[in-house]
């Protein structure tokens, strides 16, 4: 059970490589729960068990080193450390299990100044936005709201949408002047989010519902990640 | 805290598990075994393929209830090895292994047959041979380097695959002519089951499966489905291919061919039906045979982790994360396999008939696993798929029936080389194996059996007191070592349950298990006991521990014990109170304080178990070479010298029913007012304390007795309560309470 109402994210972590941990995201997280999964990759050819028995010390140690820059008092963070052929099956299991509110995905960033918030109407709308507002009281990170509607509707529509997510963030506690907002009129809204995010350091963006075509084939992961290099907090879709 | 055990996910869902186990199916044999299985039984080969698709099926309903029962890696090798013992684990870890070997040169000669004929300037064996080769070397190159769970890739390959198949079928369809069809069965009955045995090997992707069960996501619904649906419906689709191939061309000109379904495919396909069908021929032997790489790995990994195959060899690569050696090991054996091709004309039919024959063993084997583990019925048994009532035990007898049936009509030189692959297994049992393994089966004392023995039974699961527990029960044991050989029995069980379909629990607790039963080999080695280690699996600790008290006929069984009392309703502990109340031999809890047995002393009062007390007294008096003493506490008399004599006629009499001699021990007799007092004032001079179980009562009850709780509660030294033998407590002459003086 987290020690506060905050936020939990879950973090994973590559432990098959020695890596120092990642001080920009460190100072991110700081207002969050965290969970720290440790996933030490299995190939096709190897049973997982079999990597453990050979790698279970190592990549533990590795996950202890990590976890321990981690940890801070007001917060918790608990690790977990899975062998794996797939680090989204362990992401979606471990975020189920610790009833994870958002995901983090690493990607480069040098300080987190600029965030890009796209939202799709009211899905999600209330976790992520208290997400952000987490994040938001312990940086002074701008933040931008991003809606995109479909040519030829009511632009009003989006307009509201936006206007009412800056007032739940200044009620989350984070200055109206560092909230920003873009509305986008027709177009593609992934095309849009994939060019925004080049202006950006950080993007949170709520869950998508995989597609037939995706479930059937088994790639949930949003496309929009797989085109995007900086770190992104996907947050979960749990209504 | 956090949970620093690394958990293993389950990553196969039941598509992956269908591409995989239907995909090596529907892959390599449907192309290349028609022309075989044509001149074999020319068109009722389809016949021939339903029957093989039957033998399949009967063992992959087995196989679902014993994978779905132990879902670990390793499949039917697994399984045997659990119910039978390292001898036929041995027969059939090897069946396998070989098995998918010859199953691979098969796939990767059927490659080079297909690459080669539709190029009609390029001809001859040895490019079918090279071409093989080079396949496979780009498979184990491939394995060697690992790759990443890509079953996007395989589900559209796959398949695009079963597309073209299914298109040639239905196409096919209209062109039969029905007098290729006559005669339907020219070779006879006997003709059909010989070419059941070539085409077995088509269908040993469900194994694949089975193999592969420790990485399959909701292993309770995907592994029996995916395994008994992929049988169903490739031979469903097998017949159909047989039926359309036979029907189109004449069965005498296509048992010639070396590529007979794009012989066939060409009269009414035309040439882009050609290059569909040597595309997807392609596709399917490069697939059927990387997942035989991948399964032998699989099965070397798992007899390795049971101790049946050398570290060596499994050792995964420190960069890639492969297991490479197991990986070359196979693909070296395969490349000889292939290369033999060049001598041996009918190669591709030999390769496939010395598959079918291991696999026939392998899955004869699983079936009498299926009958081992029903009528055994261990507490770990508990599969979430079952056969059928009405279906058991036919399935597993005609299991067995069918495949000698198909075996029998293979020729003699294929059951030669058979019976030498099962060589290879007997042979690596009696170098390797006996000496290594850990797992024990149900039956493997009927082969070999261990002779008469002192056997005491120690459970462990705690690897700071296990080293104490076994230097007390080998001290037990070597006491009874003029009419017996001692032996110890280390038990280890794991407790059964699974939190998340998607995460593989067994084989993380197997692990530990291993390393446990491991590490007191060696203590044993150490201390110079002969042991031998029981790895198990219950729903209950204590009516597993149970069963292997009763399976090893045991004569004493040796628990740890916290020493601290439960609550709810337990005296010992929900693992213990079971066992001390119904164990079949002598139990004794200890519970250890000090790290030295030194002097040891035994509680003798007339109550039940003081006889064996003493025993147990002096037994672990040996290990630090001390001398037993025998205490009794008497409440003063009018003249304190009758006190004394009743007390020493007390320990006379319990030494002369434990079977010590005079010298053998020390007397002490105590005698004070407040009696439990004394007695725990002057055990703590001793460092070891035996005390026996007071009494039964009618209820059968055990009851702890109010000194002996005292004792185990109080006392600083090592405590061994001591239950006797069942019935000790009947045998009592003078209950306890009328020999203490009011």
């Amino acid at each position: 059970m987290p020690l506060t109402d905050d936020s939990t994210i879950l973090v994973p972590i590559d432990v098959s490589v020695a890596e120092p941990p990642d001080q920009v995201i460190l100072k991110l997280l700081r207002p969050v729960n965290i969970v720290v999964l440790g996933y030490y990759p299995v190939p096709k050819q190897t049973a997982p068990a079999h990597l453990k028995e050979d790698h279970e010390a190592e990549a533990t140690e590795r996950l202890a080193n990590i976890v321990s820059t981690y940890a801070r008092a007001d917060h918790d963070v608990e690790d977990v450390l899975v062998f794996t052929k797939d680090r989204r099956d362990s992401l979606d299991r471990i975020a189920e299990q610790y009833d994870c509110d958002a995901v983090f995905v690493p990607g480069e960033a040098e300080a987190i100044g600029q965030i890009l918030v796209p939202l799709r109407g009211d899905v999600n709308l209330e976790r992520i936005i208290s997400l952000v507002g987490d994040l938001g009281q312990a940086s002074s990170a701008a933040v931008t709201l991003f809606h995109s509607v479909a040519e030829g509707t009511d632009p009003s529509q989006g307009e509201f949408i936006l206007r009412g997510a800056a007032d739940r963030l200044s009620e989350e506690g984070v200055d109206r002047d560092r909230v920003d907002w873009k509305l986008s009129e027709g177009g593609s809204p992934k095309r849009d989010i994939i060019d925004l995010v080049a202006d950006y350091d950080l993007v949170v963006l709520g869950e998508t519902e995989p597609s037939l075509r995706d479930r059937i084939l088994g790639a949930v992961l949003t496309p929009i990640l797989d085109e995007i290099e900086k770190p992104a907090i996907i947050v979960r879709d749990t209504a | 805290m956090s949970d620093r055990n690394g958990q293993l996910e389950r990553n196969i869902g039941f598509l992956e598990a269908m591409t995989l186990g239907g995909g090596t199916m529907i892959g390599a044999g449907i192309f290349i075994l028609p022309g075989i299985a044509a001149e074999g039984a020319g068109p009722a080969s389809s016949i021939s393929f339903v029957i093989a698709g039957f033998v399949a099926l009967l063992a992959a309903l087995s196989l679902s209830e014993l994978a779905t029962g132990m879902p670990v890696a390793g499949g039917s090798y697994h399984f045997v090895n659990r119910a039978l013992g390292g001898f036929f684990g041995s027969i059939v870890g090897w069946g396998m292994w070989t098995g998918l070997m010859f199953a691979s040169a098969f796939y990767m000669i059927g490659f080079g047959q297909y690459l080669v004929e539709p190029i009609p300037f390029l001809d001859g064996r040895a490019l079918i041979i090279i071409l093989g080769l080079l396949g496979l070397a780009l498979i184990v190159g491939v394995n060697y380097y690992g790759t990443e769970e890509s079953s996007q890739l395989q589900n559209v390959m796959i398949g695009a695959e079963t597309a073209i198949v299914l298109a040639y079928v239905a196409l096919g369809l209209f062109f039969i002519d029905p007098a290729n069809l006559d005669p339907f069965a020219p070779t006879g009955p006997s003709g059909i089951i010989a070419t059941t045995g070539i085409v077995f090997v088509s269908f040993l992707g469900f194994e694949i499966i089975a193999t592969v069960s420790g990485e399959v996501k909701n292993p309770s619904r995907n592994i029996p489905l995916s395994m008994i649906l992929s049988v169903v419906l490739v031979t469903i689709l097998y017949a159909f291919v047989m039926i359309v191939t036979t029907g189109v061309v004449q069965y005498e000109t296509l048992g010639g061919s070396l590529v007979p379904v794009s012989d066939v495919a060409v009269v009414f396909m035309g040439s882009v039906g050609v290059v569909a069908i040597v595309a997807a021929a392609a596709i399917a032997a490069i697939s059927s045979s990387n997942s035989s790489i991948l399964a032998a790995a699989r099965v070397n990994y798992a007899m390795g982790r049971d101790e049946l195959m050398s570290d060596w060899l499994n050792v995964t690569h420190e960069r890639f994360g492969t297991p490479h050696r197991a990986i070359v090991a196979t693909g070296a054996v395969t490349t000889v396999l292939i290369a033999a091709g060049l001598n041996i004309k009918s190669i591709v039919a030999l390769l496939a008939e010395v598959a079918s024959f291991s696999f026939l063993v392998s899955y004869s084997l699983v079936h009498v696993a299926l009958v081992v583990f029903r009528r055994a019925d261990p507490e770990d048994y508990d599969p979430s798929f079952t056969i059928p009532d009405v279906l058991y035990p036919a399935v597993p007898v005609l299991g067995i029936v069918l495949s000698v049936v198909v075996i029998s009509q293979m020729a003699p030189i294929i059951i030669l080389l058979g019976m030498g692959v099962v060589g290879v297994g007997v042979g690596w049992y009696v170098v390797y194996v006996r000496d290594h393994a850990i797992d024990r089966g149900l039956i493997d004392d009927a082969i070999f059996p261990t002779g008469d023995a002192y056997r005491v039974v120690v459970p462990v699961a705690n690897p700071k007191t296990q080293r104490d527990l076994l230097r007390l029960a080998a001290a037990t044991a070597r006491a009874h070592a003029d009419e017996k050989t001692p032996e110890l029995v280390a038990v280890n069980v794991i407790q059964r349950a699974e939190p998340s379909p998607e995460q593989n629990i067994a084989a993380e607790r197997l692990e530990r298990q291993h390393h446990l039963l491991e590490a007191t080999r060696e203590i044993a080695t150490e201390i110079g006991v002969s042991l031998r280690t029981v790895a198990m699996t219950g729903r209950h600790v204590d009516e597993t521990i149970l069963e292997a008290i009763l399976e090893e006929n045991a004569d004493q069984v040796l628990l740890g014990w916290e020493g601290t009392r439960t609550r709810q309703g337990h005296v010992f502990g929900p693992n213990l109170d079971s066992v001390v109340e119904n164990a079949p031999c002598e139990v004794c809890l200890v519970t250890l304080h000090d790290k030295t047995i030194g002097t040891t002393v035994a509680l003798a009062d007339l109550g039940p178990h003081s006889p064996s007390a003493a025993r147990r007294a002096a037994e672990f008096a040996t290990v630090d070479a001390t001398v037993p003493t025998l205490l009794n506490v008497q409440q003063p008399a009018h003249d304190s010298e009758s006190a004394v004599e009743r007390g020493e006629a007390v320990l006379e009499e319990v030494a002369r029913e434990a079977g010590l001699e005079p010298e053998e021990y020390k007397s002490e007799v105590v005698v004070a007012d407040d009696t439990e007092t004394a007695i725990l004032e002057t055990v703590n001079h001793y460092t070891t304390i035996c005390v026996g179980l007071s009494e039964r009562s009618d209820a059968s009850r055990m009851i702890f007795g109010t000194i002996a709780e005292r004792i185990s509660q109080e006392a600083t030294s090592n405590v061994g309560i001591v239950r006797g033998p069942p019935g000790a407590a009947e045998t009592v002459v003078h209950p306890r309470e009328e020999q203490l003086p009011k």
